[in-house]
């Protein structure tokens, strides 16, 4: 049985790759009927697949392809001219064919699928009826006539009333007719013929033996072949010959290639991910020993060597992640036949033009990409193109035209969609959003042309007047949204009404490996993936503004909403940075988002990490990598962080009064810090403090002073600063203080034995709110103090 | 001289029948080690590894115990400070703090313990279940230990390394 599931997996694996190319043949051949060796190719893969089939006893596919083929086959002879109404009917039986094989793919077996009523409208064709022009006009007399048809198959009724004596005996007959056909036809050839003899008698023997019992009808299809048609049978056999002369013709078509279970580069890529990042870690090192031993002579072979190694793990990293490459064109070949469809069943003239196929992107997205796409070209026809009478009125040709291509753009794949068809409007977009409530009337009015366009993705929207079966459910769209955005991609809509739609996709080549942008903010690092990053932009505080509880910022002609990175991590923010703020500006599918981050650390390539069981599913977080150094930095799921920006409070860059307001309860909850050089200066200080019961922490110089700020764990109620200074003086410590909105009115006391007005104002200058020259008193100290803390009298 | 040698043969009769009790299937070998004032168990062959402590990275929109993943050979690990999850208040890091490394399955975690003690053996009658008001699925707790002087808190791994946020 193991035997057999592997035959059978082979025999899937073959047909569903045979189907494909057949679909896409056919559409072809339709355009080119005459082309006898696209027929031939054509023919040949309908043999094939009944050939295995029948082998493996898939009854009811051996039966439809044989009927198939039967045309196929007329008309590789001329006898018969392909014309639309034939190729519907053998496209139909194509998707039969398909569908038995998903069937046989899930059940292992083809039974279930009634294909009776297609084969007798094959057979029709192969009779010559098919080309009557009335045919469409009377279907349901020829359904009567085709159940007679079946129930009647003149010669397979004879089987049935047969014993089973008669039955092998006829076999054996047909058998060793056709021996001996081949064996004359052997001797004639000698060329090509090998497996022709050999392989035919072996299954018709198997099949013979396990039919007999169950069903003996079972076994006719098989047999059929040769007796009903004994000269037809030869001529297959000499196609069958002549298959490999084509072949030969063109070498070039003809590939060398390995299947490889794909588990195995998934684990080939998994180490190569390995790789790159002690390749990483590798140059970190480098350079740090570079600094460590300058001039040194071995820091030359050193560098050589990781030089390469780094060369060549970027080699390898490409070569690998191009054995998961496939062709677009393994999507994109569905396509016309699905247009062709369309064409009918929308009553339109309409036109696919296909660049770039060979264009390679990852398995794993070419695997999704094909729905999305499905989605946006249904909806082109369907929404976009417009009916002929239409497009003459309006003074176009009278087939529309769907262009779909494929170029590579740095790391990214673009796939655009164009159509020549009326174009969006906008004002129609904006009303029908507003009836379906998926916008509001303020919404509406402050959106711009792009936002208008992005509106066909929203859940719930379709501007289709009727529901057809192509589309108009209004699910489609969103489902593009959705899929692209899983994959980091950014969809870009243009569209003028009238002359057309584009629509841009753009996606990363490969989802393992990637490029990103590192951010920081505080002491916490993370990693955006490049894709979603439009811009950078350095703002200031004054640039963004509040709307709406939302904080906005002017991005050109845009209004973008900001949101900052640590409200949406819950970064403890000690030091709220300067002036200054980056804004990295996220696009994920039509929608933008300015984030806001303390600092840029630069780009990176980046390995994608699984968190694992034990943290999968955390909101905002796509996974983690390790850096050079050999720390973990987590990477942001985009899309999600979109969605939680929504939730997000506008505090962007409000400022926090940061606990200075938690109410203070005995005197020692008030904290003030001494800062002096002098240890006297700051015992005198002491002194005259102390009796007040206050908490008191002292700093040297500005430097220490400053850092014992930036840890943050304590609330400071005022400072005493000396100006002179070592490291940092006083001057620049207050000014630096300032920086930080946490302590923007935190109360500076100058306490100096500079007393000259201008040291006053620089005092004054730099933030400083008291002036106390020493020598001072100890009352005057702790009064100033007092009230500069708002000292409660309770305390005294 | 007789009685040093009757020393050696006494002492190795008593390490045979040890390792006699070593063979024996009855014998669970545990590794100890202290969180606050109590003394926790886990069985040895549910450790990959115990290291030093080294940097991680916090991870958020998690629970305060999960102090976030940090970097094992280029696996990301999470990592979870069981004082916190104890309900203990979170001390600093110091010489004698360790990331146990636990392993069930696929499941991977690294736990902070304030301090290792040993590996131990005991042999299974040595075992009492969890007290009752902590037994049940639910409890971390597998079983409590006694030991000459000291009692350990036997832990279930597969509870310690199941997400329960």
């Amino acid at each position: 049985m193991d035997e057999f599931q592997e035959i059978l997996q082979d025999f899937l694996i073959e047909s569903f790759e045979l189907i494909e190319q057949l679909d896409q043949d056919l559409v072809e051949l339709e355009n080119t009927p005459e082309d006898l060796e696209l027929l031939n190719g054509i023919f040949r893969v309908a043999h094939t697949i009944k050939g295995a089939s029948s082998f493996l006893n898939f009854d009811v596919l051996t039966h439809l392809t044989h009927h198939m083929e039967d045309i196929l086959n007329k008309a590789r002879h001329g006898d018969i001219v392909l014309n639309a109404e034939i190729m519907d009917v053998v496209l139909e039986s194509i998707d039969l064919m398909k569908a038995l094989l998903y069937k046989i793919r899930d059940t292992s077996s083809d039974d279930g699928i009634d294909v009776a009523a297609c084969v007798v409208r094959l057979d029709r064709i192969t009779s010559g009826e098919g080309n009557a022009p009335a045919s469409a006009a009377a279907p349901i007399v020829e359904e009567v006539l085709v159940q007679e048809e079946v129930s009647t198959p003149e010669e397979e009724l004879d089987y049935d009333s047969m014993s089973d004596d008669d039955v092998e005996a006829e076999i054996q007959r047909l058998l060793s007719q056709r021996q001996d056909e081949d064996k004359a036809k052997r001797a004639a050839k000698i060329a090509a013929g090998e497996s022709v003899p050999e392989a035919p008698p072996e299954p018709d023997a198997v099949e013979q033996e396990k039919k007999q019992e169950p069903k003996p009808a079972t076994t006719v299809p098989v047999p059929v072949t040769p007796r009903a048609a004994p000269s037809r049978a030869s001529r297959e056999d000499e196609d069958d010959a002549k298959a490999a002369a084509p072949a030969k013709r063109a070498p070039a078509a003809v590939e060398q290639t390995i299947r490889v279970d794909v588990k195995r580069l998934d684990h080939l890529m998994n180490l190569i991910g390995e790789l790159v990042l002690a390749k990483n870690r590798l140059i970190k090192i480098n350079v740090d020993v570079e600094e460590r031993y300058e001039g040194e002579e071995f820091l030359e072979e050193l560098n050589q060597v990781v030089s390469i190694v780094s060369l060549v793990t970027t080699d390898l990293q490409i070569a690998v992640m191009k054995t998961r490459m496939l062709p677009i064109g393994k999507v994109f070949n569905k396509f016309p036949r699905m247009i062709r469809d369309l064409t009918r069943e929308l009553n339109k003239k309409m036109e696919l033009v296909l660049h770039g196929e060979e264009t390679e992107l990852d398995k794993s997205i070419v695997e999704e990409i094909g729905d999305p796409l499905v989605h946006i070209i249904r909806n082109s026809c369907d929404h976009g193109i417009e009916m002929p009478a239409d497009r003459i009125a309006a003074g176009k040709s009278e087939s529309g035209t769907v262009i779909l291509k494929a170029y590579n753009e740095g790391n990214h794949i673009v796939i655009q969609i164009d159509d020549d068809g009326k174009g969006l409007d906008i004002e129609m977009l904006k009303r029908k959003s507003l009836e379906k409530g998926v916008i509001t009337e303020k919404e509406a009015d402050s959106m711009t042309d792009k936002e208008a366009f992005a509106l066909i993705f929203k859940p719930g929207f379709s501007t289709a007047a009727s529901v057809t079966s192509v589309s108009g459910r209004g699910v489609g769209m969103d489902v593009v949204k959705t899929n692209i955005e899983k994959l980091n991609g950014i969809i870009d809509i243009e569209s003028e009404v009238g002359v057309g739609t584009s629509i841009k996709l753009k996606i990363p080549l490969t989802l393992a490996i990637i490029q990103a942008l590192l951010v920081g903010v505080q002491e916490e690092h993370y990693a955006i993936p490049l894709a979603s990053v439009l811009e950078t932009v350095r703002i200031s505080r004054e640039e963004i503004y509040t709307v709406e509880n939302r904080s906005v910022m002017r991005l050109r002609d845009d209004v973008l909403s900001l949101v900052h990175i640590g409200d949406i991590f819950e970064v403890e923010r000690i030091l709220d940075g300067s002036e200054h703020a980056y804004v990295v500006v996220l696009g994920l599918g039509a929608s933008k988002l300015g984030l806001i981050v303390d600092t840029l650390v630069g780009q990176e390539e980046i390995v994608i990490k699984s968190l694992g069981d034990y943290l999968t599913g955390i909101e905002g977080i796509a996974g983690a990598t390790i850096r050079g150094d050999g720390g973990v930095t987590l990477i942001v799921d985009v899309a999600a962080l979109m969605h939680m920006a929504k939730s997000v409070k506008a505090k962007a860059m409000v400022e926090h009064s940061a606990g200075a307001s938690k109410e203070k309860t005995k005197a020692s909850d008030y904290t003030v810090m001494i800062v002096d050089d002098s240890k006297t200066d700051r015992m005198i200080m002491r002194k005259a403090l102390e009796p007040l019961g206050v908490t008191l922490v002292e700093a040297g110089d500005g430097q220490e002073a400053l850092n014992i700020l930036k840890q943050g764990e304590k609330n400071f109620d005022a400072m005493l600063i000396d100006i002179e200074m070592p490291r940092m003086d006083g001057y620049t410590l207050a000014s630096e203080i300032k920086k930080y909105n946490r302590y923007k009115n935190l109360p500076l006391i100058a306490v100096t034995s500079r007393t000259g007005k201008s040291d006053r104002m620089r005092g004054v200058e730099s933030g400083m709110v008291e002036y106390i020259t020493k020598p001072y008193s100890a009352d005057y100290l702790s009064s100033v103090v007092q009230r500069n803390v708002n000292f409660k009298s309770e305390f005294l | 001289m007789s009685d040093k040698l009757k020393q050696i043969i006494s002492k190795q009769a008593k390490q045979a029948s040890e390792l006699s009790i070593d063979h024996s299937e009855d014998i669970v070998q545990l590794v100890g080690f202290v969180i606050g004032e109590e003394e926790y168990a886990v069985p040895i062959l549910s450790i990959q590894e115990i290291i030093k402590p080294i940097s991680w990275t916090r991870v958020p929109q998690t629970p305060k115990y999960i102090l976030g993943v940090f970097n094992l050979r280029g696996s990301v690990i999470p990592l979870i400070d069981l004082r916190t999850k104890f309900g203990l208040s979170p001390k600093k890091h110091n010489e004698e703090t360790r990331f146990f490394v636990l392993k069930e399955g696929d499941d991977v975690a690294g736990f902070v313990i304030d301090r290792l003690t040993m590996a131990l053996r005991i042999s299974k009658k040595n075992i009492g279940p969890a007290p009752d008001t902590m037994a049940g699925d639910e409890s971390m707790i597998d079983g409590v230990g006694k030991q000459a002087d000291r009692i350990l808190t036997i832990l279930k791994v597969n509870k310690l390394l199941e997400r329960d946020f």
